[in-house]
Formats: C-alpha cells, structure tokens, sequence
C-alpha cells in the first residue's frame, strides 16, 4: 500500500481523517506518564538514526517528575549521505511527528520541546512550521492540552548546515548557541542534555512511531516485524536502482526481493557490486553479501555492517571504487567539526591521500595508511564522526583492495572505460 | 571512598575525582595537552587515552573513578594510540622547533620524545595557515602550531572572563581568533595563555626570538606590583651561559617573567603588570652616593649622614613600603629609636591602570604595606616647626612637602632629580639584587631571591640602615 501524497496530505484536517490525534486523546486521559513509557519499552521499538538503540532504555532513564525541567529534541537534522527518509515525513505526514512529540514530552514530563531541523530543509521546514502552528490554533500546545493539567510547547529551530550538528551532543551545543562541538559522555544526555538537564534526542522517525503504539498498543506493533527488530523502517533508496525513493519496509523482508521487485531492479540489468546499507558510516555489504540477507538489524549486525539510518545507496557493477571512497572520504574531510585530534587531521589525512590516489600519485603504503588512519580514529574520537570515517574506509578496502591496487600501480582507474591494452604502453 | 587500581596498584580515590587526578596525585603520570587543573575539561586531545578492564580505551580527564575499575596507562594498547595521537597532532605540525619560542619547555616536543620518537608517516604537504596573527599588542598567534586543546579560549571565558577568543572555521582548518567587540589586548590577564599553551602557538611578543629557555634559569622572586604579592618566577641569563662579547647587557637583564604556582595567593596566574616589572627593575639606576648632588664616596656619605642625624632633634622618617620585612624591621630595630617614623605610600596607580578586580588585582600598588604599617602605624606624614631632619627612604614622595628648614636624607634606587637636591644621598639596591620577604594583605609571606649583583656603591638597606645607627667618626 502506498501514502496517497496529494497537495494536502500533509494538512491537520487530513491528518485527523487519518485517525490522527486519537493517541494523543488516549494517552492524556487514559494513561500515566510510566504506563507511556512502558507501553513504548514493551514494543522494543529502536532508534532509527542510526544506531539502533532502544527507545524505552533511553526513556526509562529520565524520572518524569523529579523536580527539574526534561527536554525533548526532535533530531531532524538529516545529514547522513543517502539518507533522505525524515525528509519524506517532514514534507508529507508533519503531524505524525508532532503528536507523537506531544504524547513523547507527557511521558518524559517535558514543559518545552524543540525540533532541531537541518537549515538545508525548506520546504520540509515550511510543511513543519505549518503543522506545529495548526496543532497550536487547534489546542493541542499550549496551557491545559485538551482540558487536561498537561501543558507544552515548541520550538522549531533552523541548524547551520553541519553534518556533526546531527550527533546528538552537537545538536543541543548547537541548539544552545554554541558551536556544535560534541561532548564527551559521561555524563549522558538523558542525565545533563540541554542546559545541563536530562533531555532525550531521538530520531525523527523513531518519534513518530509513537503515536501508532499508543493507539495501537506495543502487541500489534510487535507483529510486525522480527522479535529482536520489530516495526517497521523507512529505507530512502538511492543509487542505481530503477525506482529510488522512500519506502517503508517491515523489517525482516529479503533484501533482493525489496530491490528487485519494489525497486524496480538496477538500471540496465546490471549485477550490483555493492549496496551501502544505512547511510556512508555504515559498512558496505556486496551484491553476494546480501544476496540472502533479510532487511533487519540483527541480521547486518551478523554481516558486519549496520541497518544506520536506512539511507541505501545501490551501486551497480561497473562504478569505480576509489572514485567511491574519495567522495566519502572528501565529505568527512568537510564535516570534521576539528574539536578532537584524530579526527581533525585524520578525515584530512584520508582525504589527501585518496585524492593523491585519484589524481594518480598513489604509493603502495597508501592502502595500509589509510587502515593505520581508520584504525587508530576508531574509537578515539569524542563522537562517532571520526569512527564512521574509519567504518566507511575499511569496509571499502575490505571488500574492494585489488581495485585500489591497481588504481595505484597504473595510475587509473579499473572502471574508466579504457580497455588495458590500449593504455599498456 | 572507592578504591581502584591503576596499573595494578591499589588506590583509594575520592568519589568526585577523574582518573586523571587520582593518578597525578600518587606521582603516575598521564600525558595530556587540554586538561588543566584550573579549566573545565573539553577532553578533545585525546592524549590521555587510558584502558580499562573491560571497557576500552577512553580518556582519563573525564573519567569519573568506579569502585574496582581498573586501570592501565603503560598497556601496549595505551602506547600505541599514544604514538597515533601524536601522529595525529605532528600531521599538520610545522614541527619548526629550531624556530620556536617554546622550544625546551613545550609539551608536544618532550611527549614527542617520551612516546612517539618516530618520523612523520605523511609524506603529504602539511594544511598551511597563519604565522604572527596579531592578537593583541602583547601576543602573536602561530596557527601552524596550534593543536586547538582550546586552553586560551577557555582561560578567557573561565578565569579572566574577557571572552576574547573563540573558534572560527571547522575541521583542521579551524583558527583562534579573537571575537571582534572583545579584544584581548584590554584583558589585564592575557599573558597568562601564553603560558598555559602546551605547544608554541602563543607568542608572548615581548619574549619573541630573544633567548632560548635553556640559555635561561628562573629566580623565584614577588611581584611587587600590587598588595597581592603574587609569586613569580624571573628568568635570566644562567651564568654559565653569560655573553662575554655583543649586548653583554643581556646577563644582567630580565629576560621575562612568568608565574610561580602559589595556591595560597595566585594561583597560577599573574597580571600583565606582572610580566612588565622590566618596566619598573630596568629604569636608569642611581648608583652614586652623593652630598647636595657631588659625588663621593660611600663611607663619605654614610659619615654625612651620621651627623646629620647625631646633630637632629626632631627627626622624621618616611619608610619605604617596597621595602622586604627584614629591612623594615632593620629600620625599627636600628633607628626606630631615633626617628619619628611614618609609611611611604612609593607608588600610585597609573592612568589606565585596573584598579581592582575579582581575580587578582588590588588597589593598593605597593608590595609590602602590610608589614610597614604593622610595624609603624597608619599615620600620614606629619612635620612641624622643629622638624630638622626628615630621612626618606625610596621614591614617590614630592619633596616640596618637606619643610624647608630640614636637612633631607634620601634612600633610592632611581635616577631621579631629588637625589641631587638631598643633602646626603644614599644608594639602595633593588630587589632583583637582594633577597627578602613580602607580607601581603592576606599576611601571607613570600620570598624572592637575588637574580643579579648589585653595583660597588650600592647598599642593601638592612646593612645600610646598621650603619646609620653606629655612632658618627667626628668631624672631618
């Protein structure tokens, strides 16, 4: 089944007709703030930035009424490579996101919560801007939602346009006016976030799963699904493939059958060389890798690689490798915020080198150089930008070595075209 | 008190401690650039990487202690990340120690030695940035070397709070810069980023290119700058490596000035003013003893002065408050007897000057007069008709308030045009020459040392004041 998107899909009367705001409903009047966040912890949902961590953990760790203020940040700053899936949300269903936002903030007991949205965003802003001031014209922010004691409100704040802004601890330095330095943990988020107080960051498609759980309850959202991955995703597919775009996915559905049959296959029948599963920090899986894997985290865990944000990018047999990484590795480069050292001059380094490699002045050791980089930045670094560097270099050079060998020892590229002959003498 | 190990060793360790302090206080030591005792911890150069039982590496500035963790700094792990780190950090490095002032006493170099050893793994060019950014009318900026541990910004927004510098750019193109509507030059504490740079990329411009530190040895010594009396350290010349040809001026001269940690008075910090005392020590000295502006010699002008105060019935005195608490209590023990005794208040703030503030700065600018007014009282100088002798001693005092009929014995370091005018005038050494105590106006007592020797007619005033007190050789 696919989302009638029509020019105002994304309108609050629509929504409504879609059973929109009946969970808010429920949990308000029928339900605890705990009984919210038990509900969300029983249906084992997990983050869908990239890192798959369980929403209830991290819930539970804030104490909805201890006296202190709780912020809830709605992460919509988008910056992964390949990914585009929250985008689709923002655009064409805003209002699932705010009033599984609302139903969020009575369970973490949040007086003010915000969307930190990536400043790239504009028609995604505007179709959010304009949601959040229908839900605030309709009641449902403000004092005394729905004739309840429960009061909140947004904000909806435009980020600068820096990928590390999107790491969690960079979003609130971010957010709170600084330079979106990350910080080192401890003490975690959920413990001191914005202001020093606990905050809980999630995804903005982890969010909007909510409201369908409480209307629902976490058993239907459990059949859908494998037990250790249940729910659904939303894949944003791009690449080769014949029909790229967003799709929701149970988690658990084969692999070749989603690009085969829903995509449309590869462009021009070619076989795939390999397949970037979920955004560039996560590892690449080849086209015999995944030739029968199913679509769920526990299954790329096995494999080696991560489901991340769910921005598949699909590269057919015949794409040049090193061409591959140095893209990658020229976009960490320019991302690297250059708070702490191996990433600072690491993703440099890296970068420098690929390009001497591209530009035909590689060196033997330059393969080995780069494991040295990607090795010694796994796990250094304060945030995670450093080792998704390392991540998305290795599993390149695990995979595709002999192609970077030969790029090095003649000077151009396998994929080029060019028959060998013709360049032997 | 949860108790932990580190490298084996047991450890009791207090609750609200990182594993980083534990271990400098039981002498093991964790490299690290960023951290500092008096900054907030931002963790970003990874130096301090450590590995614990079970968890990994991370870094020990911000690693609260866990009952039973265990801790490993020397492990092979360690090492080797530590190699990477200052791979890392030499990467974009112009490694131009040959050039530096920091050179011999910069962190990055002796770590470079203690833990990596090894050549640049980077045959590539190097990400240039700029050399001598102007940052103040004191400090010059080398972007080259920064490793960005982000100690200076942090020291102007946490100590000095003139929240001068802040980073500008990302990634390793990323720059201090200073803020534009706060500029750094009107921060009283400045200098002090200089100091706490862990590698060359602050140059203090009054120390630029003039000697390397291990031409130099540092004189504990008191700033006398203000009541505070923070302790600080005068470097100089070492001996042995004295010039014997070129500016032989150099051997005897203040090379610069830096603090001496002092938790029960400074901290580690000093004031700008501090670090200008060359200012003050190095003007034209008067080193000459003289009758009514004739030159003669010592022994000449100490017989002078004998009868001068022999001869006096009502003398006056007007002590020094630069003077050290040995030599105040020479003055009382010698001739408080003899003179009606009042505090010198030497120096005044200037035009421009801070007056006061939270940090250090105080508004009295004199080093000692605690211990001149707990010996002789607050009074403000007082003559009368019979006023026949006044004897002053150090400057700052308009001789036009003198009565004119008293004979003037005058105390000074300076050339100044009152030496001329006293009827005996005495040479008195300095500070850098001599050693002595202050007593701030916490009653704290510091002590400095002598740097260099004084001049053939100078005298110590402790010695000085001794002799004044021995009775007069009769008339010539």
């Amino acid at each position: 089944m696919t989302f009638p998107v029509t020019s105002t899909s994304h309108s609050l009367a629509e929504y409504r007709a879609r059973g929109g705001y009946v969970a808010l409903e429920k949990a308000l009047k029928q339900m605890q703030p705990q009984d919210v966040t038990k509900e969300v912890t029983a249906s084992g949902l997990q983050g869908r930035g990239g890192a798959a961590f369980s929403m209830g953990r991290k819930w539970q760790v804030v104490v909805p009424d201890d006296g202190q203020p709780h912020y809830l940040i709605a992460n919509a700053d988008e910056g992964e490579p390949g990914t585009f899936k929250d985008r689709w949300i923002l655009e064409n269903n805003p209002h699932m996101l705010v009033e599984s936002m609302l139903i969020a903030s009575y369970a973490l007991g949040v007086r003010n919560c915000f969307v930190y949205i990536r400043g790239e965003f504009d028609l995604p802003y505007r179709r959010l801007a304009g949601a959040v001031e229908e839900a605030y014209a309709a009641g449902y922010f403000g004092e005394h939602i729905l004739g309840t004691g429960f009061s909140c409100d947004i904000v909806v704040y435009r980020g600068a346009g820096a990928y590390v802004a999107g790491e969690a601890s960079g979003l609130l330095a971010s957010l709170e006016g600084k330079k979106s330095y990350p910080r080192n943990r401890p003490p975690r988020l959920t413990v001191k976030g914005l202001y020093q107080r606990p905050t809980v960051v999630n995804n903005v498609e982890s969010l909007s799963n909510i409201a369908w759980i409480i209307a629902h309850g976490a058993a239907a959202f459990k059949e859908v699904g494998t037990p250790k991955s249940p729910g659904t995703r939303l894949f944003s597919v791009s690449g080769h493939v014949n029909r790229p775009g967003v799709y929701e996915v149970e988690l658990g559905y084969p692999w070749m059958k989603f690009l085969e049959e829903d995509c449309g296959g590869i462009q021009g029948g070619r076989a795939i060389k390999c397949v970037v599963p979920g955004g560039v920090s996560s590892k690449v899986l080849t086209g015999a890798d995944i030739a029968d894997l199913k679509l769920s985290h526990e299954a790329l865990w096995d494999a080696g690689s991560t489901l991340g944000s769910g921005g598949m990018i699909v590269i057919a047999e015949g794409t040049c490798m090193v061409t591959l990484l140095a893209i990658m590795l020229r976009f960490y480069h320019h991302e690297s915020c250059g708070q702490c050292t191996p990433c600072r001059h690491g993703t440099g380094w890296m970068h420098r080198i690929i390009d001497r490699i591209v530009a035909g002045g590689g060196r033997p050791e330059d393969i080995e150089r780069l494991y040295y980089i990607s090795k010694f930045n796994d796990g250094t670094t304060i945030c995670g930008l450093g080792d998704a560097a390392g991540y998305a270099c290795t599993g390149i050079l695990d995979k595709f070595r002999d192609e970077f060998e030969y790029y090095i020892e003649h000077k151009r590229s396998r994929h080029d075209g060019n028959l060998e002959c013709l360049r032997s003498s | 008190m949860p108790e932990i190990f580190i490298n084996g060793q047991a450890i009791e360790a207090r609750e609200d401690q990182t594993v980083l302090q534990v271990a400098r206080e039981h002498g093991i030591f964790v490299p690290y650039f960023c951290w500092h005792p008096q900054l907030s911890v931002v963790g970003n150069c990874r130096m301090c990487l450590v590995e614990v039982e079970g968890r990994g590496l991370d870094i020990a500035c911000n690693m609260p202690v866990n009952a039973g963790m265990k801790v490993f700094t020397e492990s092979d792990e360690v090492k080797a990340h530590r190699k990477a780190i200052l791979q890392f950090i030499t990467l974009n490095h112009p490694v131009d120690c040959g050039i530096c002032d920091k050179a011999g006493e910069c962190m990055l170099q002796d770590y470079h030695y203690t833990y990596n050893g090894a050549a640049s793994l980077s045959l590539d060019d190097k990400v240039r940035s700029t050399k001598y950014y102007n940052l103040s009318n004191r400090i010059l900026l080398d972007n080259e070397r920064c490793i960005l541990c982000l100690r200076c910004t942090r020291f102007t927004h946490e100590v000095s709070k003139s929240m001068a510098l802040g980073v500008e750019r990302r990634g390793d193109v990323s720059n201090i810069r200073p803020v534009e509507d706060r500029p750094l030059g009107e921060d009283p504490y400045s200098d002090n980023i200089v100091d706490i740079c862990p590698v060359g990329a602050l140059q203090s411009r009054q120390f630029l290119h003039k000697a390397r530190v291990w031409y130099l040895k540092p004189t504990p010594s008191v700033c006398p700058g203000c009541e505070r009396g923070c302790t600080i350290q005068i470097w100089h010349r070492k001996p042995e490596w004295f010039l014997k040809s070129l500016d032989q001026r150099q051997n005897t001269s203040i090379a610069r000035i830096t603090p001496l940690e002092n938790p029960a008075v400074n901290g580690p910090w000093i004031c700008n003013k501090g670090r200008d005392l060359t200012r003050i020590f190095e003007r034209t000295r008067a080193d000459q003893p003289m009758l009514k502006g004739r030159p003669v010699p010592v022994a000449e002008a100490l017989d002078a002065a004998r009868r001068l105060i022999g001869a006096a019935r009502h003398p006056v005195a007007l002590v020094s408050n630069w003077g050290s608490n040995e030599e105040l209590e020479a003055f009382k023990r010698y001739l408080g007897e003899v003179f009606h005794t009042h505090v010198k208040r030497d120096w005044q703030p200037e035009e421009g000057e801070r007056i006061e503030d939270d940090l250090l700065i105080r508004p009295d600018k004199n080093p000692n007069t605690a211990k001149a007014r707990d010996l002789f009282g607050e009074d403000e100088p007082a003559y009368h008709d019979g006023t026949d002798l006044v004897l002053v001693w150090g400057e700052g005092y308009d001789f036009a308030r003198i009565p004119a009929q008293a004979k003037i014995i005058f105390l000074n370091s300076y050339l100044a045009p009152e030496n001329g005018h006293a009827d005996v005038f005495l040479a008195v050494s300095i500070q850098t020459e001599r050693a002595g105590h202050y007593t701030n106006f916490q009653g704290v007592v510091s002590a400095f040392e002598p740097c260099f020797p004084k001049g053939e007619s100078v005298l110590d005033a402790e010695v000085l004041f001794k002799a004044l007190a021995a009775p007069a050789r009769g008339h010539p």
